[in-house]
Formats: structure tokens, C-alpha cells, sequence
């Protein structure tokens, strides 16, 4: 049997995550989140990330440029190439992005930070002092990560789509007006849908693992740097998990979608 | 009066408390004293319901609280006092803040009254001026008596110490007793300290448990305490018994 207790460890840890999940939507329901706690969090989120992002999205609109532009050219069809690969970015790679920068930069930072608070009793400390944790420190983070998660969004893909115009012209001789031209034929509304719908879900899972993780960490700084790992492979795991689930999901939409037209 | 009636918690198959039973009066200064692990700090987590008891009773001022909810639990946190075994200072807030966080969720004060609460608890612990700070610019021992002040400022009618010297100097360790003792004795409060230090125990305790693997082997006034027969007791005795001896 032994040979399965990693696999009884995975289910029983999303169990405990599904959990606290629910925990946190229960305070949220019968609870008041602080407005200035909250954009407190949103905005160091935002801040913290922006950088990385942009930076990211610049290379992924890039990269796809160039990638497309291999395939694209034999068979003429460069016109095209603003659209696809700024369809190919807002559907599966921007979302994707987005919440592989944010678990390694605010999903290791919000686990180590709670981490920290829970090793230190300052947890503790709130709950003896009236208040609850969940409230004040949890849900303003979970909130903070997933607003954020769509700012950064629209950030990571106007960066793309400067990253993708620039190669187009220096790489692949298409200039910025053929490059931008079919960008609002090519990308549909259900592949906005499909791109803003994949990032809440990725965010969420992130936001909901992070501090699950650092809120129950045990066994002083040791602990502390065990969850901000397992917050790190944890995450990864189960976004790319979330992008299947997802594009399962919007793949079954679509379709319902283009039969009732 | 505090009860705790046959009290056992467990962590996974480690039973930590094994069927405790132990009284507390009113304004009584007690010091529980044993080796690390024996379950001292997690008996007094167990009485502001931050931990869950596996089964006994805890019994305060005639009402049994082992079984409350987190929100019935919150006039109870209020009449008990919990200071760390670390400052759990709030490393974002300022002194003055940290204070006041408890005063602004406990108590209906305004503006002024938490401004005049706040300053009267650093005045109790000798430590004023220093409202504005952050408390990674103050000094460990600093910030214990910032946490202890944090504490008092509820007026809480019991207060729980959990290892208030661990980790500071002698002279530290020395004023932090004399103020648990002061306060104790100014405030009026029932104070329950988990501690190392015989010493300090039998300076400014009312009575001493002893406690060793989840139970209590020994326990009495600090001049019942010296006459222990209790091997446990005996060690914790042998170098202050030796330093007397000597002088």
C-alpha cells in the first residue's frame, strides 16, 4: 500500500484545499473584507508582477510571432499573422503566463508571508485579539491575487502585441498595419470569453493553494520554506490540471456556441 | 476559578495532555514549570480555545467553554489575556497599532479613549514613546513588552504568559518578572506563566505545577515546592539549591 500514499497525500490535500476554499467563502459571505486592506493587497500584487509581466509578454507576443511566422510563410499566409498569434495569446498562452508569474513571484511571497505569521503566532495573536484571520488576512490576499491576475492580464497582452508588431516587421517583413489588420477578425468574442474565463480560473486555483499553504504551515522557518515550495510545485501542477479542465470546457462552449448561430 | 477536568489532546498518535486535572483561583499568580514538549504552552492554548481539547472539560468562572465556537469564544478571549512565546507583534503596524488592534475589535472606545488606553499600557510596561515605531526597530525585549502591553490593554481578568523570557538577557529577564508580578497584583488578575525558570517561579508565584509528559508530578507553594521529593522537581531545584548553599 505503500506505494499509493503519495496518491492518498495528493487527494487528501486537495480535500483540505477544497475545504478552506469553502471556509473562506463562508467568512466572505457573513463578513465584511476591508475596502483599504484590500487595495492595499491589490495593488502590491499589481506592483510587484507588473514588471516580470510586461517583460514576459513582450517575448511571449515575440516568440509566437516568430513561431508562427516559420509555419505561416510557406503557404503565404503572413496577413494573417497579428491575428493568430494575438488569438493564440489572449485564448491559452497570456492567461497561462499570467499564473505561472504569479505563483512564482505572489503565490511563494503570500505562502511564505502567512507562513511566517502562523510560525510567529501572529495568527494566533489575531484570533486571541478579536478578530478573525481568515478576514483580515487571508481574504484581502485571495481578492488582491485574483483582481490583479486581470490587470496583469491586459498588461502581459498589450505588451504582446508590441512584441509580436516589432518581430513581425524586423523578423518576418510585415509591417504594423497588416500585423494589427486582422487582429479584430481573427480574435472573436469567445476567445476573449475563453481567455478572461481561464485566467479567473487560474488565479483562483493559485490564490486559494498560496494561502491555504501558507496559512497552515507548521514547524517554524523549516516549514516556512517547505511551504513556500510545495506552493510552488503545487500550483504549477494544478494550473496546468485547470488549463485542460478549461479548455475542455470552453472547447464544449464554443461548439454550443457556433451550432446556435 | 479555572477547571481543566480530565483534559487530553492529541496530535496524530501523540497524546500531549493525558487526562489533566488542575485548579486556578481567582488572583492567584501560577507558574506551570516542565521540559519542552510536555504540553505547558498547548494547556494554555487549549484554554483560549486556539486549540480543541480531544476530550475533558475546561471549565471558566463556572462556564464550560471546551465545546464553543470561534465567535462564543470571543468573550472569553476577552477576559483571557494571551501573551506569546513570541512577540506576535503585526510587522506591518506600528506600535501604537498593535495596541490598539485589540482595543478597536474588544472594546467600544473612541479615538481618544484608544489614544489614552494605548498610552497607559506602555506606561504599565516602562516603555513609552515609542507609540510610533515599527516593531522590527525595536529591540526582542522591547517588543516582548510591547506584546505584553498589548495584552493588558484589554484588562483582561486572566492572563496567560507563555514563556515570557525565552531568549533574553538576565536584566530583561529580571524586569520582564517584575512586571508580570506588578501587573498581576495592580490589574488583579488570575496569571497562569508557562515557564523554564525555577528561579523566577519561586520568586513571584503563588504556586507552582510541575508538570512531565502531558501530566502534572508535582505541584504547591514555592516553599512546598523546595521540599519536593519528585526527581523532576529535584533537578529543576539542584542549581538554585547548590547557589544558596554556597552563599
Amino acid at each position: 500500500m505503500a506505494i499509493f500514499q503519495p496518491f492518498f497525500n495528493i487527494i487528501s490535500e486537495t480535500g483540505r484545499v477544497v475545504q478552506f476554499f469553502f471556509q473562506m467563502l463562508d467568512v466572505w459571505k457573513r463578513k465584511s473584507i476591508s475596502r483599504d486592506l484590500m487595495f492595499e493587497q491589490i495593488w502590491k500584487v499589481t506592483v510587484q508582477s507588473s514588471a516580470t509581466t510586461a517583460l514576459a509578454g513582450f517575448f511571449v507576443g515575440a516568440i509566437m510571432t516568430v513561431q508562427f511566422t516559420m509555419e505561416m510563410k510557406d503557404f503565404g499566409a503572413l496577413g494573417y499573422l497579428g491575428g493568430l498569434s494575438t488569438s493564440g495569446t489572449i485564448r491559452e498562452v497570456g492567461p497561462l503566463l499570467i499564473a505561472f508569474m504569479l505563483a512564482g513571484k505572489v503565490g511563494a511571497f503570500t505562502s511564505a508571508e502567512l507562513g511566517t505569521m502562523r510560525v510567529t503566532e501572529q495568527i494566533d495573536a489575531i484570533r486571541c485579539l478579536g478578530a478573525d484571520p481568515i478576514q483580515e488576512l487571508v481574504l484581502p490576499r485571495f481578492i488582491a491575487i485574483v483582481i490583479s491576475s486581470f490587470f496583469l492580464l491586459g498588461l502581459g497582452l498589450l505588451l504582446s502585441i508590441f512584441g509580436g508588431m516589432l518581430l513581425g516587421k524586423y523578423f518576418s517583413g510585415v509591417n504594423y498595419e497588416e500585423y494589427l489588420r486582422h487582429i479584430p477578425t481573427i480574435v472573436s468574442l469567445p476567445s476573449i470569453l475563453s481567455g478572461l474565463f481561464k485566467c479567473f480560473v487560474f488565479a483562483v486555483v493559485l490564490a486559494v493553494i498560496c494561502t491555504h499553504r501558507g496559512y497552515s504551515t507548521t514547524g517554524g522557518a523549516k516549514g516556512v520554506g517547505r511551504s513556500v515550495v510545495q506552493t510552488a510545485v503545487s500550483t504549477m501542477v494544478a494550473i496546468v490540471i485547470a488549463d485542460w479542465a478549461t479548455s475542455l470546457l470552453a472547447d464544449i462552449a464554443l461548439k454550443i456556441f457556433l451550432r446556435s448561430r | 476559578m479555572i477547571e481543566f477536568k480530565g483534559l487530553v489532546k492529541r496530535f496524530g498518535d501523540r497524546t500531549v495532555l493525558k487526562g489533566l486535572d488542575l485548579t486556578i483561583n481567582g488572583g492567584e499568580i501560577l507558574f506551570v514549570l516542565g521540559t519542552s514538549g510536555t504540553g505547558k504552552s498547548v494547556l494554555l492554548k487549549n484554554l483560549v480555545g486556539l486549540l480543541k481539547p480531544d476530550a475533558g472539560q475546561i471549565w471558566i468562572d463556572g462556564e464550560e467553554v471546551s465545546a464553543f465556537s470561534e465567535e462564543q469564544y470571543l468573550p472569553i478571549r476577552k477576559k483571557c489575556g494571551m501573551v506569546f512565546q513570541h512577540p506576535a507583534l503585526f510587522d506591518s503596524l506600528t506600535v501604537f497599532d498593535n495596541i490598539a488592534f485589540g482595543i478597536r475589535r474588544h472594546l467600544q472606545c473612541t479615538a481618544k479613549e484608544t489614544q489614552q488606553k494605548v498610552s497607559h499600557s506602555l506606561k504599565l510596561v516602562n516603555l513609552s514613546g515609542v507609540e510610533q515605531k515599527l516593531p522590527a526597530q525595536l529591540s526582542y525585549g522591547m517588543q516582548k513588552r510591547v506584546s505584553l502591553a498589548r495584552t493588558i490593554a484589554l484588562e483582561p481578568k486572566i492572563l496567560l504568559v507563555d514563556e515570557p523570557t525565552t531568549g533574553l538577557d538576565p536584566v530583561t529577564t529580571n524586569a520582564i518578572n517584575q512586571l508580570i508580578f506588578e501587573l498581576s497584583r495592580k490589574l488583579k488578575t488570575t496569571s497562569i506563566v508557562v515557564s523554564h525558570d525555577m528561579q523566577c517561579a519561586l520568586d513571584i508565584a503563588d504556586r507552582i505545577v510541575v508538570m512531565d509528559q502531558g501530566n502534572i508530578v508535582d505541584q504547591g507553594t514555592p516553599d512546598e515546592l523546595r521540599k519536593s521529593t519528585v526527581p523532576l522537581v529535584k533537578d529543576f531545584l539542584s542549581e538554585i539549591l547548590q547557589k544558596e548553599a554556597e552563599q
